[in-house]
């Protein structure tokens, strides 16, 4: 009787469990892409230790997603894009992408580090703009922490060296972007550092 | 990069007897990094390499996972659970390695010798570098060496690994079969990847070296098993046998020299911390080699039987250490290492070829590098060897094995697949003196060479 009770009690749940099969499958398969793709530049479930390579954990699924659709089809094409990018993202169909950019996206962000001098100055940057530079307020897109929107990156806990790689390939248009050229065009080189300093972890 | 070789015996008497020099064909050589990586995973040289062919923390994960990584279509099969069968890259994973050089020494060898060599090609080389199922990868080289004249198998490393998430961390795991002790290593601290990555092939080389940093290349064959955790606690043990080429020690008999007596363990840790753009890593290894029959660095060889002789031990254990700054406009590595040879020497002692039953080697050196954006740049290196006295057993006048050298390098690569390189190399002190090293006149700085070169893959 005990034996068919628990018997009984297993059927049940997995029953219960069957409809959650088919996420957990494409979880499944986006986290082990994660540990033995991705992670090996941008790091355990996306939070990279080398600047050279942008964390993605707690990063907006759509800008994931956008991403590594302009690096699959070229559309993206700032140096570090061509020289690893490409690469990586041309086998990839759609669902293995929205797949990595649900996962990544759920992941625990890492937190800014903000403090000293230069981060004052970058907050007030970030939070303001620099109207005399045509610059706008960063977190009017990005957001007040930084948390991003959809298709807006997530900024917050970024590297800094990172940062300010990508805004001065919007300045110099390396990375084509028209919306990031126009804020960025006419920002200083001390801007740049300042609102990186502020935004970043490292 | 050449195959040193033990069965030329006559061939190394002779130079040694004419010149007291021991040629760069048994210096520790390397092998490179190649382009069909490249294709077969769609990323540019720079996702590996600060400058070929050393490797960047990714190279080093690309290497540790196999060579699998793969970016291109395949020809695929499965079984009825879906575990894969076959899973063929459309692109063949095949490159091709070109170096073309002229070299220059101080003072010519002796009357019959000329001071300059113009080498094209230095070596031709063809890989099969690449991914061969879903966890087994190789790098395998095959090169026609024109000092030589011959064609023959090169550094190899056939590997399998995979990835286990043990508790929130990550496990690079496998296997390696290779042909080199250190060649499967992930740093360029160690002696197969270490600097000099090219060397003139008449430089001369200290007659002493110890046997970790390249005196088994290509003579040996290994399997060793490996974890490398979180990217940062690397483990490995192994063990080699020997694996002659051009003789079969089991069927033909033939006497053979520097056979090892049953199996060389072979082992290596290392940690390695990456934070911003940096990368350091502190790392030891060892060898532990009982060899049948040895030879000896005065270029002396037991030829006893191989049926229960007596060997000759030699103990090797390193410490190695590699800093690498990585930016877009700036490469920089510094790497150095320190290795101890303890020797003990019960075949060669007896035979009366060794003064002593016991001696030792000391083997440091510290390298540094700058490139400008991969493009332009420069390093400089100092090597020193010592060791106990001995003059039947390191055949120097001294009776001592010390050398001492430094080498500048500038190289210039117009692309990423190219290097144009020119090297001094400056000896102080060379198999035991400064001056008058061998009896006859020669100095340390005799040896002194300028080598410039062309180095190309694809």
């Amino acid at each position: 009787m005990k034996n068919a009770l628990s018997i009984l009690a297993g059927l049940s749940l997995c029953v219960a469990s069957n409809s959650a099969i088919a996420a957990d499958d494409q979880t499944a398969a986006a986290a082990s892409t994660v540990t033995k793709v991705c992670q090996n530049c941008h790091g355990p479930n996306g939070d990279s230790t080398s600047a050279t390579f942008p964390r993605l954990n707690g990063q907006q699924a759509d800008y994931i997603a956008a991403q590594l659709k302009n690096f699959r089809d070229h559309s993206r094409s700032d140096a570090h894009a061509m020289a690893y990018m490409w690469g990586m993202a041309s086998q990839l169909s759609d669902a293995t992408i929205d797949g990595l950019a649900k996962y990544l996206s759920s992941q625990k962000p890492t937190l800014a580090q903000s403090g000293g001098e230069l981060a004052a100055e970058g907050r007030s940057i970030y939070l303001n703009g620099v109207a005399a530079n045509n610059v706008p307020a960063c977190g009017a897109c990005h957001g007040p922490k930084g948390e991003g929107n959809s298709v807006i990156p997530r900024l917050a806990g970024q590297h800094a060296s990172y940062l300010k790689s990508q805004l001065e390939a919007f300045r110099s248009l390396s990375r084509a972007n028209d919306v990031m050229h126009a804020n960025t065009k006419d920002m200083t080189d001390s801007e740049i550092e300042a609102v990186s300093s502020y935004l970043a972890n490292d | 990069m050449f195959r040193a070789k033990t069965n030329d015996g006559a061939m190394l008497k002779f130079a040694a007897a004419s010149a007291g020099l021991v040629l760069a064909i048994l210096l520790p050589q390397q092998a490179k990094a190649v382009p069909s990586y490249a294709r077969q995973t769609g990323l540019a040289c720079e996702a590996c390499h600060t400058v070929f062919p050393q490797l960047t923390p990714f190279g080093r994960v690309f290497k540790a996972s196999g060579y699998t990584l793969s970016n291109t279509s395949k020809v695929q099969d499965v079984d009825s659970l879906k575990h894969y069968l076959m899973s063929l890259s459309d692109t063949p994973p095949v490159s091709v390695m070109a170096v073309a050089s002229t070299s220059s020494m101080a003072k010519a060898a002796d009357s019959q010798s000329s001071k300059t060599s113009t080498d094209f090609p230095q070596q031709f080389s063809v890989f099969y570098a690449g991914s061969i199922s879903e966890n087994v990868g190789a790098f395998a080289q095959v090169t026609y060496d024109d000092q030589s004249g011959t064609v023959g198998i090169d550094n190899t490393d056939i590997r399998f690994a995979d990835v286990a998430t043990l508790r929130g961390h990550t496990v690079i795991y496998g296997l390696s079969l290779n042909n080199n002790p250190t060649v499967q290593d992930l740093w360029n601290s160690t002696a197969a990847w270490g600097q000099p990555f090219l060397t003139s092939p008449v430089m001369a080389g200290p007659a002493a070296s110890t046997r970790i940093e390249g005196a088994m290349a290509q003579q040996v064959a290994g399997l060793s098993g490996y974890a490398f955790l979180d990217q940062s606690i690397y483990a490995e043990a192994g063990v080699y046998r020997s694996a002659l080429q051009g003789a079969s020690v089991a069927q033909n008999g033939n006497l053979s020299n520097n056979v090892i007596s049953g199996v060389a363990p072979y082992w290596r840790i290392a940690y390695e911390a990456d934070w911003g753009q940096n990368s350091w890593e502190l790392g030891a290894s060892g060898l532990d080699a009982a060899l049948q029959n040895p030879t000896t660095p005065a270029l002396g060889a037991v030829n006893a039987s191989l049926q229960a002789a007596p060997t000759d031990r030699f103990d090797d254990i390193g410490l190695d250490s590699q800093y690498q700054f990585i930016t877009d406009d700036s490469q920089i590595t510094v790497a150095g290492r320190a290795v101890r040879e303890d020797q003990r020497l019960n075949a060669s002692y007896p035979a009366g070829l060794a003064g002593r039953p016991s001696n030792f080697i000391d083997s440091e050196n510290l390298v540094a590098s700058y490139f400008w954006r991969r493009k332009i740049g420069a390093s400089i290196g100092v090597f020193n060897v010592n060791g106990s006295s001995d003059a039947i057993y390191f055949g120097s006048q001294s009776g001592r094995p010390d050398s001492s050298w430094g080498n500048v390098e500038v190289d210039y690569l117009p692309w990423l697949n190219v290097k144009l390189g020119l090297q001094y190399t400056a000896y102080a002190k060379f198999n035991g003196a400064t001056s008058n090293y061998n009896g006859a006149g020669r100095d340390a700085s005799n040896n002194n060479l300028i080598f410039g070169y062309l180095w190309y893959a694809y």
